[in-house]
């Protein structure tokens, strides 16, 4: 299973980027962060004493439209909860995630946006990250087929995604919280709870539990959990800034 | 004046004590949670605020038909939260499609690859309405790529305090049409065949000759041997414009029942085409118009959980981790409660909370068949996993029933 | 610490990463972290303190043991964004009788810079700074709340004198964009004194530039947190613009790869042959 694609802080004017590509969905997405900004025209009788998070979604060949709006009110109160809206010069600012779509083919009206969307929550996970902003823990997502045959599909592309009987997309706290759950197609609920096994396997891997309560990752069928890919990409870039501190210690 | 107030005042010390309807209004949350979580010594049940068990939808009712100049139209009321739905079919002439040609013999390569693989999409077909299924399942495609299915939702002035009139239309009402018309495609509610204008051109022999070497397909047609004359001169549009007249929370569930409702009660009048005219001409005799036949009746539940701390987002204490959340669970199911998921979220309730659930479920065969999901979404928290999800599928079960009778008397 | 810890959101501090607590001084937390308290009902009682530090951005723990601090370095290169006491490069935009209105970053409100917060200035003998003119100040205030806006100062308000650091107007010279990163890793290795710290901040760049090029005269250079160095050789005669040229490009070659000691050392050497000025 080839692994996502990433990196950290490829835009230098914004606060925080990120820019990420699934292969298997065939996803590209640059995300930018911005925080914390002033906000104009902003109400401060609506919640005065917490940040306000905004995001913004660029198809790639369209013009946005009631699918993108739909995306961006997910991913908005997904993030709001991760968000510590409350931490010094974050009241009353706000965090304006930009999420862009590179390239890809146009999605038609009323296209359920799902095969996109982990691809999208991953980006902006790595840019709020890279804009440092507090969060209380981090997450990952995946989407999950099932096919006519009653098999689960990782990650399907477009047209396996097309002919799948339902899609799920699935995402998980650091700490094992299901975040979020969006599923299409006709399922029952048995089925939906082998979903949520992989995809907590393909997020967080194989599960050993050590005697002293630490959860190593072990690498499986899934390849690397993507919770890994996460800490990988931040590591990799801290290391690479600091470097100059780190080799000379 | 003045002396007149003072004696008043004097007489009747200012009260602490605040009536309810302002204490809602200032301690909302500390409101709700009195109410959800009575003193153990007062032996009351806990309910919400409007007087419901937390898993208690409002009362629904629906009315067909009310709009006369719609093929078809609803009016669903959730409470407070009233949804009119009308349904405006027209004609779109074949002719008119740029690309018809190239999607129509499109179509047809792609139905001959799904026939391939028929034997073993049998296996897996317990789910569906069987036969129409896979017979269906590329004329689907007209609807989805002709976009033969238009709803639009709007959230009228007024439904609620902060619609002012000449906004454009909020994120809000722009996600719900695309939930509305995602919704529509995934259950695939309407029949693609319903929609269709055939013609069968009498049996003329050269003419019909004639117009297959005009045409570039003759060799897909030639394949389908016994449809071969018969041809799509049109297809209906359903315009499906939802209003929502009055908004007090969960309007999701509203939408979408008066969306079903008004599929129902949609007819639509007996189309042909008119060789002489070159057109295709309608009849205006009702009994020769039919009704719509839908497949299924997906019913939406819509959930929101309340947090007994209304803080625990943000306020320094470590969010537990999914295992140590579920001891806590274990342990606190005598003791005092934390969460309450709330069923059919009312305006205030949905003010308070930032965790939200919606289950579409199904039932075929009118009822007696299993239970299918078609959407489960969950979103704004980490209170909802598997466990409290399957809890959420049997009330949605629960309330199918409820729903299919409401919508079923009218 | 050959290998850093580099901390997620929501991952929590190991305890022996902590500096040892012999020093009567409480623990200092940088930004990124907090004290987070169990939840009560929590049925584990791993933790007997009932506290944990955990860590609210991604970044490397470091401690210092003399302050008993721990705090997190988070991504060096952001957007600049003002905080009081900075020493900043600001330039003109336009001014009006009490201020100066200037730009410190792009697309970002102007910030004002008091007619008369300069270094003995009256009425009379304010300087008369024209657009585009630029200033080393340092931020006073940045206010708060919507539509604050940050003010700056050449003088050390409390005494109506500039401070050591050169404070005021900037004339002649260049000015270059660096990261912030870079930028503070410059102030930090040109206050510093002593030359251990070099190594800390792996900076060896202007220490070796000073030393080739007291020849041309040396040259002066001002940090500015938002990004900016200004860089001037006065002295220089006719090979002041080269040797400015080349302080410029060294420090944006470094910014931009990193470079260990001795290829900052290289780069230095190179550079100043291909300018071709004597050393």
């Amino acid at each position: 299973m080839v692994g996502p694609t990433t990196s950290l802080t490829p835009l230098s004017r914004a606060d925080g980027s990120a820019s990420y590509q699934c292969p298997a969905t065939g996803a590209n997405i640059l995300g930018s962060v911005n925080a914390p900004i002033e906000l104009p025209g902003r109400r401060d009788a609506l919640k005065p004493e917490d940040a306000t998070v905004e995001v913004f979604i660029k198809p790639g060949t369209a013009p946005g439209g009631v699918g993108e709006r739909y995306v961006e009110g997910i991913i908005k109160s997904m993030l709001g909860r991760l968000v510590l809206g409350r931490e010094k010069s974050y009241a009353r600012r706000g965090i304006v995630v930009t999420l862009a779509i590179v390239g890809g083919e146009s999605k038609p009206r009323g296209d359920s946006y799902l095969t996109v969307l982990p691809a999208l929550l991953q980006t902006s996970l790595l840019a709020l990250l890279s804009a440092s902003v507090p969060l209380s823990m981090t997450f990952s997502a995946t989407v999950l087929g099932v096919n006519t045959l009653g098999e689960i599909i990782r990650e399907p592309a477009p047209t396996d995604a097309a002919a799948a009987t339902s899609l799920h997309v699935l995402a998980f706290s650091s700490k094992g919280h299901l975040l979020l759950n969006e599923s299409r197609g006709s399922f029952d609920f048995d089925t939906w709870e082998r979903i949520r096994q992989r995809a907590l396997t393909i997020c967080h891997g194989t599960l050993s539990g050590s005697p002293d309560g630490d959860v190593a990752m072990v690498e499986d069928v899934d390849g690397q959990p993507l919770e890994g890919v996460v800490r990988e990409t931040v590591e990799d870039k801290y290391h690479q800034d600091y470097a100059w501190k780190i080799d000379a210690a | 004046m003045a002396s007149a107030a003072a004696p008043a005042a004097q007489s009747a010390p200012p009260s602490l004590s605040l009536p309810p309807s302002q204490f809602a209004r200032l301690q909302p949350h500390a409101y709700l949670l009195a109410h959800l979580s009575p003193p153990a010594t007062s032996n009351q049940p806990s309910i919400r605020a409007n007087g419901r068990a937390p898993s208690q939808f409002r009362i629904t009712s629906a009315n067909t038909g009310s709009l006369t100049h719609t093929n078809g139209s609803a009016v669903v009321r959730v409470g407070d939260t009233t949804a009119v739905c009308g349904v405006r079919a027209e004609l779109l002439p074949t002719e008119d499609i740029a690309s018809w040609s190239v999607s129509r013999s499109a179509a047809a390569t792609t139905n001959k690859r799904r026939k391939l693989t028929d034997p073993t999409q049998k296996l897996t077909e317990e789910i569906g309405d069987e036969s129409d299924l896979d017979a269906d399942a590329d004329d689907q495609s007209h609807i989805e790529d002709l976009n033969l299915l238009v709803p639009n939702l709007s959230l009228s002035t007024g439904c609620a305090p902060g619609f002012i009139p000449g906004a454009p239309p909020s994120s809000l009402a722009q996600s719900l049409s695309h939930q509305i018309l995602a919704l529509l495609h995934t259950t695939r509610l309407v029949r693609a065949e319903d929609l269709r204008v055939w013609y069968q051109p009498p049996n003329l022999g050269a003419e019909d000759l004639e117009r297959h070497n005009e045409s570039e397909q003759m060799d897909v047609d030639a394949e389908e041997a016994g449809e071969k004359d018969k041809e799509i001169k049109a297809f209906w549009v359903l315009y499906i414009d939802v209003m929502i007249v009055s908004l007090a929370g969960n309007p999701f569930d509203a939408a979408w029942a008066s969306v079903l409702a008004a599929l129902r009660d949609t007819k639509l009048p007996r189309a042909w085409w008119d060789i002489d005219n070159e057109m295709v001409v309608c009849s205006d005799a009702v009994s020769e118009s039919h009704k719509l036949t839908l497949r299924g009746m997906p019913v939406a539940s819509s959930f929101c959980v309340f947090e007994a701390d209304a803080a625990a987002g943000w306020r320094a204490v470590i969010i537990p981790d999914a295992e140590e959340e579920r001891q806590i669970e274990e342990s606190n199911r005598k003791g005092v409660q934390r969460r309450w998921i709330l069923a059919d979220p009312d305006g205030y309730e949905e003010g308070l909370t930032q965790e939200r659930a919606c289950i579409v479920v199904d039932k075929k065969q009118g009822g007696k068949g299993k239970l299918v999901i078609v959407k489960m979404e969950k979103n704004g928290g980490w209170a909802l996993d598997s466990e409290e999800l399957r809890k959420l599928v049997d009330i949605s079960a629960k309330r199918w029933e409820d729903v299919r009778q409401v919508i079923g008397q009218c | 610490m050959s290998s850093p810890l580099i901390l997620l959101p929501g991952d929590s501090v190991p305890s022996e990463y902590l500096p040892s607590s012999n020093s009567s001084a409480p623990l200092r937390l940088g930004p990124g972290l907090r004290l987070l308290s169990q939840p009560p009902s929590s049925s584990s009682s791993k933790t007997s303190t009932g506290h944990v530090l955990a860590a609210t951005q991604s970044g490397i723990l470091t401690t210092d043991p003399k302050r008993n601090a721990v705090s997190l370095l988070s991504t060096p290169n952001r957007r600049y964004v003002p905080t009081s006491n900075d020493l900043v490069i600001a330039q003109v935009h336009h001014s009006s009788p009490d201020y100066f209105h200037c730009l410190i970053t792009p697309q970002t409100p102007q910030v004002v810079l008091g007619q008369l917060s300069f270094e003995g200035a009256t009425k009379k003998t304010r300087p008369m700074l024209k657009q585009g003119d630029l200033v080393y100040a340092r931020v006073l205030s940045t206010g708060l709340g919507a539509g604050a806006e940050v003010e700056l100062t050449c003088v050390n308000p409390a005494t109506g004198r500039a401070e050591p650091g050169g404070l005021g107007p900037l004339t002649g010279g260049m000015v270059f964009d660096v990261s912030t990163g870079m930028a503070a890793r410059l102030m930090r290795a040109s206050s510093s004194s002593a030359e251990n710290q070099e190594s800390v901040d792996g900076l060896v760049v202007l220490d070796e530039l000073g030393k080739k090029l007291e020849k041309v005269g040396g040259f002066e250079i001002a940090v500015g947190r938002n990004g900016k160095v200004w860089v001037d050789c006065a002295n220089g005669g006719d090979s002041a613009i080269k040797a400015t040229v080349a302080i410029g490009r060294c420090l944006s070659a470094i910014d931009e790869h990193t470079l260990s000691l001795a290829d900052q050392k290289k780069l230095v050497t190179r550079v100043l042959r291909e300018m071709k000025i004597e050393t």
